[in-house]
């Protein structure tokens, strides 16, 4: 019956929102022409709403006509017949199309539609069913004579646009054939022309409002029926029997699993585990373990797609054998870990049954001291129950281990390690474990568990999809008889994230109400789980723009709760994050860091945390100026903590200095900072002709003395110090170039040679200054001796010294003693008889300088420490 | 005491190379019998340290010149130890209670106290009161202020206090009503050449007059600054040139760098680059203010008179808000970033007004 041709139809398709648009404009500006015509006089500009409408109106129309077949007569009953078959046989392809397209359904069938949209915005049915009685009943002759509403209707539709014409138009055109033959031709657009009005259409109606109100509108439809249908349920079995809720048995246990099948968990855990039990059997039932070949295992993980879950086990694969020489699994434990409510426990009993064994558990309730474990272990894993009707053996569960002190843990990996060792040797002493040991953790990384990692097999039991759980609450609401859609139990699985047990508390909490919605479980505030997220994900959610979550990022940083690295990471990422080539973006978002930055240190200088509440909101602004749908790799943030290390290593650099120099010279550690330390390595490079110091003239050796002194004011040294290439090398100690340079810190670096020179020099020097402290301390010890010298001196030779001290220590030396034996002396002999000069001068002039010189050596046979003589370091040098 | 610095630091009041009115005052003021709190403030580099060494010399004779270095103990209210460095002679000690950040009032209270309450052991022919010198004094946080003022009036018979500062901005009123404020200005940059040249005469050294202006003008009248300047021209390059190459604090280089960095280009990507450097200027150490001062000097050079005064207007701003957060980072990047782009929007208008 429709056979336009398909071009052409898309084409009208295409463009049906523009010719609806520039119908309204004309229905503005002519009124009275359409409205004497049975087209619409009023047509929903809001077209945005027109799936709810058409739905809502079909609803509306079934429903009136319900109610008028209770009521009244035929005629109406023939235009409800009417509604649903003009559609079908005017344009049945059409109607395919407006189901692809959505909206365009006004362009023929507007006559149809066109009575319930009046009963739409006029409320009072009565009006309405008149007016729909006589409108259909106009429809109805209009449908006797279709090829005449058919030209009405183009005519009525087109003529007044311009855009149509019967006769070839000098327009650009697309001709139409209609479904009697008749020509038409349609004005052809070019792109830009579309774009404009599509442009002008978007503008006028902002796009996600309209999408919103629309669904939201669906959304109260959806509920409405949803009530209705429920409601008519209700009704029909009000006498459904409550009795079975309120049975004493929590649903927890009531729906725990039975069966492997009923396992919630993962294949691959499930299968991990389970063939780790089974790999006990021979040392526990004596019979052989079923290796399967290593071909089976590949195809079952290419197929189960996470068998690398366990990648202790595939590691395991390849090098180790599954099996130790005493026929036991190489892995003594497994260790099951995972978020709280996913099922370990559950899984490890079931298996553990499944396997043939009795499960002894262990958990935090008992006591966990090293002597009642050792017994508890002894028991469960050496004996077997007599009482029990079938006897198995026993399998140790260990739940909630990483509460366990360290000593238990030690204890059960040394009751691992010892019977692997010393099992083969002295098997009759002690005795080695036969029996499996699972042990069930949260916190795989807490840190009594350190031990005990390295030897178990480590299995990680994950979340549940939320789809397997909602499936799973389904099948227990099912078994409850509660009348609970199925979305509204897949938003109960969405909320658990994961945790079956708690959506099974919910659940129950919530039976007792006659009807779950939706809202019920959102609004629910027992059910909400406390949520913690990584900071990661919370700074990934900063950056990312989702739609309809406005609220939710509040959340999710007060989720993460790490403020402070958050701020970081905004600080490090949002350079990035948004093109911003005036930098507004930049300022904006560093004026809310600055105001984040102040409140933080507020709180923390006064210990007043009641504006502690609005650093989430600062970051939560950051997110509105931030985000964006582009996808960018974040950095988690880094340089707060390297700049903080880095600062303390050169503040210690600056401390070191600071404490090391000597009391003259202290000054405040920024001024050493600012001024002295950026200036000494100049200072300390002096450029000598020579590496030689002997071989300088006397300004560069001064220059080189200089630089020793400044070393010893500031306490540096010249550290030599061994390279990797075996050299040794001498280093500044402790490294000020590191302070007063940025970067190019071997700008000013002291020749090597130098360096040594300087050292040397400056080790000198260090050892004067001694000298002078030890002097200031005993002053008057000193003096004394100093003084009995020089009397000594004054006294018995004629030449005086009193300069002499006071010369630097190192020319001391230099001055011959020689100036001594020029003065004359008188000389007796034994018997008191003076000795004639020259005899005297020839006999004992010599001995007599040694003695009076501060260092002499005389060779004497065998041992004499008759002489005696504080030999001084100044001396020597 | 070999670098010209200590060696030629003078040591008698009357040998002071400038202010020499107030040096005479000062003399004036010790040779009197009694002797009020003294509250020195200045710039760093000029003199603050000198004179106040030349006063206790005046006062005790050489024996204030003796000093030593110890480390005394003390114990805060939370049972926290805490150490800090003393220097002191028989006459007096000086501490820079800042060293211990929040524990300062601590550290003044005990150790005023126990210097106030031990009186001089020799007191014939000596002062009767001992001297307590304190360091940074503005840095003190408030707490530590208002243990001080106190300390100051009851233990005054057997104790001096000489508080030094930058400036008294920051020291509160209370304390400074109690103090003889004493000004120590920066010297002249004229005054840091003659300096510079009867240090370079003692030396033996000839140097040459264009290369003490240059010196004195780098040195941003820091006479220590200066010295250190001149001693490591010396040691680059000597006999002296007039064109000779002055080395800097490398940390002011770095600081012009920045400058010209943020003047070449503003984009977020080299407000990224200017980060780095940033972190580093912190990781060295170099204190926030001095960073926001330098930047802000180099950066309005390129303004003209109406930018100027947001600019300023803006790094004002921030360096307060600096004061009031703790992350020195923000606050410097917050306003390079400001800086960028009212200079973006400065750029963009007048080639806007070009064509």
């Amino acid at each position: 019956m429709c056979d336009y041709p398909d071009p052409d139809e898309e084409y009208e398709l295409m463009y049906s929102d523009e010719f609806e648009l520039m119908r309204e404009i004309e229905d503005k500006t002519d009124l009275n022409p359409i409205k004497n015509k049975p087209l619409p006089a009023k047509r929903s500009l809001d077209f945005s709403n027109h799936n709810a409408n058409n739905l809502s109106n079909e609803k509306d129309d079934k429903k009136v006509s319900e109610k008028k077949d209770d009521a009244i007569s035929l005629t109406p009953s023939l235009q409800n017949m009417e509604d649903v078959l003009i559609p079908s046989t005017n344009s049945s392809t059409k109607r395919t199309a407006e189901d692809l397209f959505g909206d365009i359904g006004d362009i023929d069938f507007d006559s149809i539609e066109l009575p319930s949209k009046r009963q739409k915005t006029e409320e009072e049915t009565d009006m309405d069913l008149i007016n729909k009685i006589l409108e259909g009943r106009r429809l109805k002759q209009m449908l006797l004579e279709p090829t005449n509403r058919v030209k009405v209707d183009k005519k009525v539709n087109f003529d007044v646009k311009k855009n149509i014409s019967i006769n070839i138009p000098r327009w650009s055109f697309v001709p139409i054939t209609n479904s009697n033959g008749d020509r038409l031709y349609i004005r052809l657009e070019s792109e830009d022309s579309w774009d404009k009005s599509l442009d002008i259409n978007t503008g006028q109606l902002s796009l996600r409002a309209t999408y919103a109100s629309a669904w939201e509108e669906a959304h109260k439809i959806l509920e409405k029926k949803e009530q209705e249908r429920v409601q008519k349920e209700e009704e029909v079995s009000e006498v459904a029997p409550h009795g079975e809720n309120q049975s004493a048995m929590l649903w927890v246990e009531k729906y725990r699993p039975h069966s492997y099948l009923d396992l919630l968990s993962e294949e691959p855990v499930n299968r991990a585990l389970l063939h780790w039990l089974h790999l006990w059997d021979k040392v526990v039932f004596k019979k052989d373990v079923k290796m399967k070949d290593p071909q089976q295992r590949n195809s079952f993980s290419k197929r189960a797609g996470q068998f690398q879950l366990t990648n202790k086990w595939k590691g395991k694969k390849e090098s180790e054998p599954e099996i130790d020489e005493d026929g036991r699994p190489h892995h003594k434990v497994a260790l099951l870990c995972g978020p709280p409510g996913v099922g370990k426990t559950t899984l490890a009993h079931l298996l553990a049954r499944l396997a043939g064994y009795r499960p002894v558990e262990l958990n935090a309730s008992d006591e966990r001291s090293a002597e009642a474990f050792r017994n508890a272990l002894v028991s469960a894993t050496s004996m077997r129950s007599v009482l029990d009707a079938e006897k198995r053996p026993n399998c140790l569960i260990l739940d909630e281990i990483d509460g366990a002190p360290v000593q238990t843990v030690e204890l059960l990996v040394k009751w691992c390690t010892t019977t692997l060792t010393e099992g083969n040797k002295k098997k009759s002493k002690s005795q080695p474990l036969r029996r499996p040991v699972i042990a069930i953790c949260n916190d795989l990384y807490a840190t009594s568990l350190r031990p005990l990692r390295p030897v178990a097999l480590i299995v990680t039991v994950g979340c549940v999809t939320v789809a397997r759980l909602a499936s799973r609450l389904v099948a227990v609401a099912s078994c409850e008889r509660l009348k609970v859609d199925s979305r509204v139990l897949s938003a109960l699985a969405a909320r658990a994230c994961g945790d079956i047990r708690m959506a099974l508390h919910v659940l129950s909490f919530l039976r007792s109400k006659s009807q779950l919605t939706i809202q019920d479980i959102e609004n629910v505030a027992i059910g909400t789980k406390d949520t913690s997220k990584s900071m990661m994900q919370a700074l990934q959610a900063v950056f990312t723009l989702e739609d309809g979550k406005s609220n939710d990022i509040l959340r999710t940083i007060q989720a993460a709760g790490e403020y402070d690295r958050l701020i970081e990471g905004i600080f490090e990422n949002y350079l990035t994050a948004r093109v911003d080539s005036r930098l507004l973006i930049a300022c904006e978002t560093m004026s809310w860091l600055l105001f984040y930055d102040t409140v933080h240190s507020w709180t923390m200088r006064n210990q007043n945390y009641s504006l502690y509440g609005t650093l989430p909101l600062c970051i939560a602004r950051c997110h509105r100026l931030l985000a964006s749908r582009a996808q960018h790799k974040l950095k988690f943030p880094m340089q707060g903590q390297e700049m903080s290390r880095r600062k303390t290593e050169l503040d210690s650099i600056v401390l070191s200095v600071w404490r090391g120099s000597s009391p003259n010279v202290v000054v405040n550690r920024n001024v050493l900072r600012l001024d002295v330390l950026p200036l000494l390595p100049y200072l300390l490079s002096p450029t000598l002709r020579s590496a030689n110091i002997q071989l300088c003239s006397e300004s560069e050796r001064q220059t080189v003395r200089v630089c020793a002194g400044a070393m010893c004011d500031y306490g540096l040294q010249f550290i030599q110090q061994r390279t990797p290439e075996g050299l040794y090398a001498f280093v500044l100690e402790p490294d000020i170039h590191k302070v007063a340079f940025f970067g190019n810190e071997e700008r000013v670096r002291t020749q090597p040679a130098i360096r040594q020179a300087i050292a040397r020099e400056q080790q000198l020097e260090m050892i004067r200054r001694n000298e002078e402290m030890a002097g200031r301390v005993n002053p008057r010890k000193n003096n004394e001796a100093t003084k009995n010298k020089s009397e000594e001196n004054t006294g018995e030779f004629n030449s005086t010294d009193g300069t002499e001290s006071r010369l630097p220590n190192h020319l001391q030396r230099l001055q011959p003693k020689a100036v001594v034996k020029s003065t004359p002396q008188l000389h007796k002999d034994f018997f008191g008889r003076i000795v004639p000069t020259a005899q005297a001068h020839r006999q004992e002039a010599i001995p007599d300088v040694i003695s009076s010189s501060g260092v002499f050596y005389q060779y004497r046979e065998g041992f004499n420490n008759a002489v005696r003589r504080n030999v001084r370091l100044r001396d020597l040098l | 005491m070999s670098l010209w610095v200590d060696k030629h630091r003078p040591k008698d009041l009357m040998k002071l190379d400038f202010h020499k009115d107030q040096a005479l005052r000062l003399k004036n003021l010790v040779q009197q019998s009694d002797f009020p709190h003294l509250l020195v403030y200045g710039p760093s580099g000029a003199g603050k340290k000198t004179r106040i060494m030349c006063l206790l010399r005046e006062l005790y004779g050489s024996g204030a010149e003796r000093l030593r270095q110890e480390t005394m103990h003390f114990t805060t209210p939370s049972n926290k130890k805490i150490e800090i460095m003393t220097v002191s002679s028989n006459y007096h000690i000086e501490v820079n209670p800042t060293d211990v950040g929040i524990h300062d009032r601590v550290v003044i209270m005990d150790l005023v106290k126990n210097v106030a309450q031990t009186h001089q052991i020799d007191s014939s022919g000596q002062r009767e009161f001992k001297v307590v010198i304190l360091n940074e004094v503005d840095d003190l946080t408030k707490d530590a202020q208002h243990a001080l003022r106190r300390t100051m009036e009851k233990y005054v018979a057997t104790c001096r206090l000489i508080l030094i500062a930058n400036s008294i901005s920051r020291v509160i009123p209370a304390i400074r009503s109690r103090c003889l404020t004493i000004r120590v200005p920066a010297p002249t940059e004229n005054e840091i050449a003659t300096v510079l040249h009867t240090v370079c005469k003692k030396e033996g050294l000839s140097l040459p007059s264009e290369l003490a202006m240059r010196i004195a003008k780098c040195a941003d009248r820091n006479l220590r600054r200066a010295l250190l300047m001149c001693e490591a021209c010396k040691v680059q390059k000597y006999p002296f040139t007039s064109d000779q190459k002055v080395p800097e604090p490398d940390w002011q280089q770095f600081i012009r760098e920045i400058a010209s960095m943020i003047l070449t280009e503003q984009s977020p990507k080299k407000l990224g680059e200017v980060r780095q450097k940033l972190y580093e200027l912190i990781i060295h150490g170099i204190p926030p203010d001095m960073i926001f001062s330098g930047l802000l000097c180099e950066l309005v050079r390129n303004c003209d008179m109406s930018m100027k005064c947001q600019v300023a207007n803006h790094a004002a701003e921030y360096e307060h808000r600096m004061r009031l957060g703790n992350k020195p980072i923000f606050h410097l990047e917050a306003f390079v970033a400001k800086f960028m782009a009212i200079y973006k929007k400065f750029v963009e208008e007048s080639l806007g007004d070009a064509f």
